[in-house]
């Protein structure tokens, strides 16, 4: 079991309120991620379901239970952290049993589980050595060790793979993500990478300044974004925003969309220059400059070439055109 | 990165480095070599270097001396029993303020530190009378509270900059691991912190050690460790160089190895970290 | 950063440390400053009054006050003078390449490991001593005659004996500094064709400024209470040539049993540290800040 439940969740330090009022219900199995710029209060919110800060207010219920004012090591739940917080001190194997051995479980047992561990997580030839002798890799893996051994009924990333090159993250993330597929517990993942979220997540949580501003699947953020900060947040590379008339003639203040709803056309409502052109291999991604618009990104098929100064002209897909209100909020879908 | 420089001046530099380094060493070295002198040698107005008859007539003629043993003990008693009572308040202090610091925990610091500054020679009359009305002065147990309180500030503030490189994140891994306040203090906190914490009592040990100000003020024939009883040997009457130099190397030698240990502790201690 | 429970814990191991620090301050520094006003001498018990601030003025008035001020000034200037000079080309000279660092390193460091009663009578008896001193046998070598150091110049003498025991702290920490000098900085000015006088001015001394602070507020907050060197050696004489403040109030104090008179002095000294103490403190609670 791993439902959490937070009612109306506020934190303040000294006088700065850095949650307000947080309202949010995890399902058990869940694979959740929050995601927000650095400062949005994600890894707070994580740590206030942790237990390692007090709530200022509200209610944090686990399996329906009260937890708010139970300790760390009564909430039944695992973290990883960002550092992964290995003992330095003590082997791996000392590492992954250290909640057993807390909570007061056999030898033999403790054994038994760091075995089965130390085999999910291809850990087994490494067990007497000393985290300080393993990769970032391998530690990272340790520390998810430590944390599957105490069978939570939730686990707690927080910001996991910051640490790590790019090459191991995508590994790392996939591993983690086949995790959860064989575990099937809850898992609450923080990141500001909104790629970890978008291939990770069963539900995405987008925090903004101690607020949620969209909750929902990765497809539904990326459709249907509720907002100018969701719309922005999600998608690499980023929607395009447009104001102005050409935002007036669809009924909008702002105008969104993303550079691979933009097709490169002989005849369009749009034309411009190409500024600058990346090339990825399997994508070009255009910096082009549009008149009355300024500059757009487009995302064209990995053949196109086009130089610097090349004249084009460009055509939005209608139907997946974001309109945005003035105060940012999402408008209906434009009809097509 | 170091580059390749030339022989001939890595040489040059090399001799001048020595000749330096021994010319700063020598009084230590002279004092050393005097101590394996015959008291005629000590005095000879053509002092030899090397070729001499060497004795350790004189270490046995300290050592028979009861009472200079009875002062190597007390410096024994008083330099690490002041450390000790000074780590045992001062780990729990320095474990709050680095890990669950407030508003004014540097305020805190820097008030510790104030007290450091304070001249002893401003406190002297009333803690000489205090010693005196207690029953303390001229007592190991006066010396040792003193000595505690003296060097409490520096050991309270090296132990919170050892502390501070803990990443607090370890700490809340054993709490989210089940572990209480206690075992996350014995399981985890103490074994990270057994270098720092080592590094402060040996640099407190050699402080309290040399300390001389106090121990000469506050202490007569009884407590009086070997500050105050070699600073006796300075009448003019019945005094053998040679016997000083053995009391003097024998007095220094523990302390000189120790120190040689802390180096690095050293500059952490005294700046309190203002120098990295 | 912490949950209510942990910051409760925390409060309770923090207080035995603020209770012990906080009465070993106030309780003596408040009779130091009751006794300075009052008439209190250990010899004649029984005649304690209230005098205002005539122990004081008598301290300001007594014809050693000027000396031991201005032998303290000398003193402190002195040992400064040489330990930052000393140390700066000390620190220089180990941070270049050489066979046996390490070893030189120890050997320049030894003496601040010396007790100072230690090295107050080796510097007294065996090498200064003008009979059988090991400076006067050299002298006698060279054919000059012998400096009878403590009769002629106690203070100079008194400088050297301090100075060689504060170099190697002076050194260790400017060499300390030394080791976080940007090498790549360095490296660039000799690339844009610098000499090496030219960076040791205007890269090198920049980068230890800080360090040479630190070196001078501190030393000189243990200086102003050298005690031992002064009391093995000269024991302040001959008259006042080498009193300093501290040996003053030591004297009026313990070896006049003055209270009143000594605690004034006390406060005196404690004003002066004050001055020193609080540049000291500011440098020290800005790199707390970073």
């Amino acid at each position: 079991m791993g439902e959490i439940v937070l009612s109306q969740v506020r934190k303040s330090f000294g006088g700065t309120s850095v949650i307000q009022g947080i309202d949010l219900r995890i399902e058990d199995g869940e694979f959740v991620v929050f995601v927000g710029p650095s400062g949005c209060g994600k890894s707070t919110l994580l740590r206030l379901i942790a237990g390692l800060e007090d709530t200022t207010s509200g209610t944090i219920a686990i399996d329906g239970h009260d937890a708010t004012s139970l300790p760390p090591a009564k909430r039944g739940l695992a973290m990883v952290f960002q550092s992964y917080a290995l003992y330095p001190h003590m082997s791996v194997r000392k590492n992954i049993a250290f909640p057993l051995r807390m909570a007061g479980i056999s030898a033999e047992e403790q054994e038994r589980k760091v075995q089965a561990a130390a085999k999910v997580l291809n850990l087994a030839p490494y067990l007497d050595r000393k985290p300080s002798q393993l990769s970032g890799g391998q530690r990272q893996r340790v520390a998810i060790g430590r944390a599957i051994v105490r069978e939570p009924s939730a686990f707690l990333f927080d910001e996991p793979l910051s640490n790590l090159d790019a090459a191991l993250r995508v590994s790392m993330r996939q591993e983690i993500s086949e995790l959860h597929q064989s575990l099937k517990t809850t898992m609450i993942y923080v990141t500001h990478d909104q790629v970890e979220a978008m291939t990770m997540a069963d539900k995405i949580v987008v925090l903004n300044a101690g607020r949620i501003e969209q909750v929902g699947s990765p497809l539904e953020l990326y459709k249907t974004p509720a907002n100018l900060f969701v719309a922005s947040f999600i998608g690499s590379p980023k929607m395009n925003l447009v104001e102005g008339p050409e935002a007036a003639k669809h009924g909008a203040h702002t105008l969104g969309v993303r550079p691979e709803h933009i097709d490169i056309v002989a005849e369009g409502p749009w034309s411009g220059t190409v500024g600058i052109c990346e090339h990825l291999g399997s994508d070009t991604f255009l910096k082009v400059h549009v008149e009355g618009l300024g500059a757009l990104t487009v995302r064209a098929g990995g053949e196109v070439d086009l130089v610097h100064g090349a004249p084009i002209r460009l055509a939005p897909q209608p139907d997946k055109l974001h309109r945005f209100d003035g105060a940012g909020e999402a408008l209906a879908k434009a009809l097509a | 990165m170091a580059r390749e420089i030339s022989t001939g001046r890595k040489a040059v530099i090399t001799t001048v480095a020595w000749a330096v380094a021994l010319l700063i060493f020598f009084p230590i070295l002279w004092t050393v070599l005097t101590s394996f002198k015959t008291e005629g040698e000590a005095v000879n107005s053509h002092p030899a270097f090397l070729f001499f008859d060497w004795t350790l007539e004189n270490y046995h003629a300290v050592n028979e001396r009861s009472d200079y043993l009875a002062h190597f003990w007390n410096s024994v008693v008083i330099s690490l029993g002041s450390t000790l009572a000074g780590l045992i308040i001062a780990v729990p202090a320095a474990w709050a303020m680095a890990f669950v610091p407030g508003k004014h925990t540097k305020d805190l610091l820097m008030w510790m530190l104030s007290t450091k500054m304070l001249p002893a020679v401003g406190v002297l009359v009333p803690l000489y009378l205090l010693a005196r009305d207690t029953g303390l002065l001229d007592t190991r147990t006066g010396l040792v509270i003193v000595l505690t309180m003296v060097n409490l500030p520096i050991i309270v503030w090296m132990l919170y900059t050892y502390f501070k490189e803990i990443p607090a994140e370890i700490l809340e891994a054993a709490r989210m691991d089940g572990a209480t306040l206690s075992s996350e203090i014995l399981y985890v906190l103490t074994p990270m912190a057994v270098p720092g914490i080592a590094s402060t009592l040996l640099l407190n040990v050699i402080l309290a050690w040399n300390e001389s100000f106090w121990t000469l003020n506050l202490s007569a024939a009884n407590a009086a460790p070997l500050t105050a009883f070699i600073a006796s040997y300075s009448s003019p009457e019945g005094l053998f160089y040679a016997k000083l130099s053995a009391a003097s190397t024998m007095a220094i030698a523990p302390i000189l190895i120790l120190g040689w240990f802390s180096q690095k502790q050293l500059v952490r201690g005294l700046t309190f970290g203002a120098v990295k | 950063m912490a949950t209510q429970a942990s910051r409760t814990a925390g409060r309770l191991m923090l207080s035995p440390a603020v209770i012990l620090l906080l009465l070993w301050m106030i309780v003596p520094l408040g009779m130091t400053i009751y006794f300075s006003f009052l008439r209190f001498n250990l010899l004649m018990p029984g005649t304690e009054a209230f005098t205002g601030f005539e122990n004081y003025s008598y301290f300001f008035t007594d014809p050693a006050f000027w000396p031991a001020l201005v032998n303290t000034l000398v003193l402190v200037t002195g040992v400064l003078a040489i330990t930052v000079g000393g140390g700066i080309a000390l620190a220089v000279l180990l941070d270049q390449p050489m066979w046996g660092q390490g070893l030189v390193r120890v050997l320049v460091i030894a003496p601040f490991f010396v007790m100072p009663s230690v090295s107050a009578l080796v510097w007294k008896n065996m090498l200064m001593n003008p009979v059988n001193g090991l400076f006067a046998a050299l002298a006698r070598g060279l054919g000059l005659p012998p400096i009878d150091f403590f009769a002629d110049i106690p203070l100079a003498s008194i400088i050297v004996i301090v100075a060689w025991q504060w170099l190697p702290f002076a050194t260790l920490i400017l060499f300390t500094a030394m080791q976080s000098l940007d090498r790549e900085q360095m490296e660039a000015a000799e690339m844009d064709g610098a000499g090496p006088l030219w960076r040791f001015v205007h890269l090198t001394l920049p980068h230890l400024t800080r360090a040479m602070t630190v070196v001078v507020l501190i030393q000189t907050i243990f200086l102003l209470s050298v005690f031992a060197e002064i009391l093995v050696t000269t024991n302040g004489g001959p008259g006042t040539a080498s009193t300093t403040l501290t040996f003053l109030v030591y004297m009026q104090s313990m070896l006049q049993f003055d209270v009143g008179l000594g605690s004034a002095g006390g406060i005196v000294a404690v004003l002066l540290a004050n001055i020193v103490a609080i540049f000291l403190m500011r440098m020290i609670g800005k790199n707390l800040e970073a």
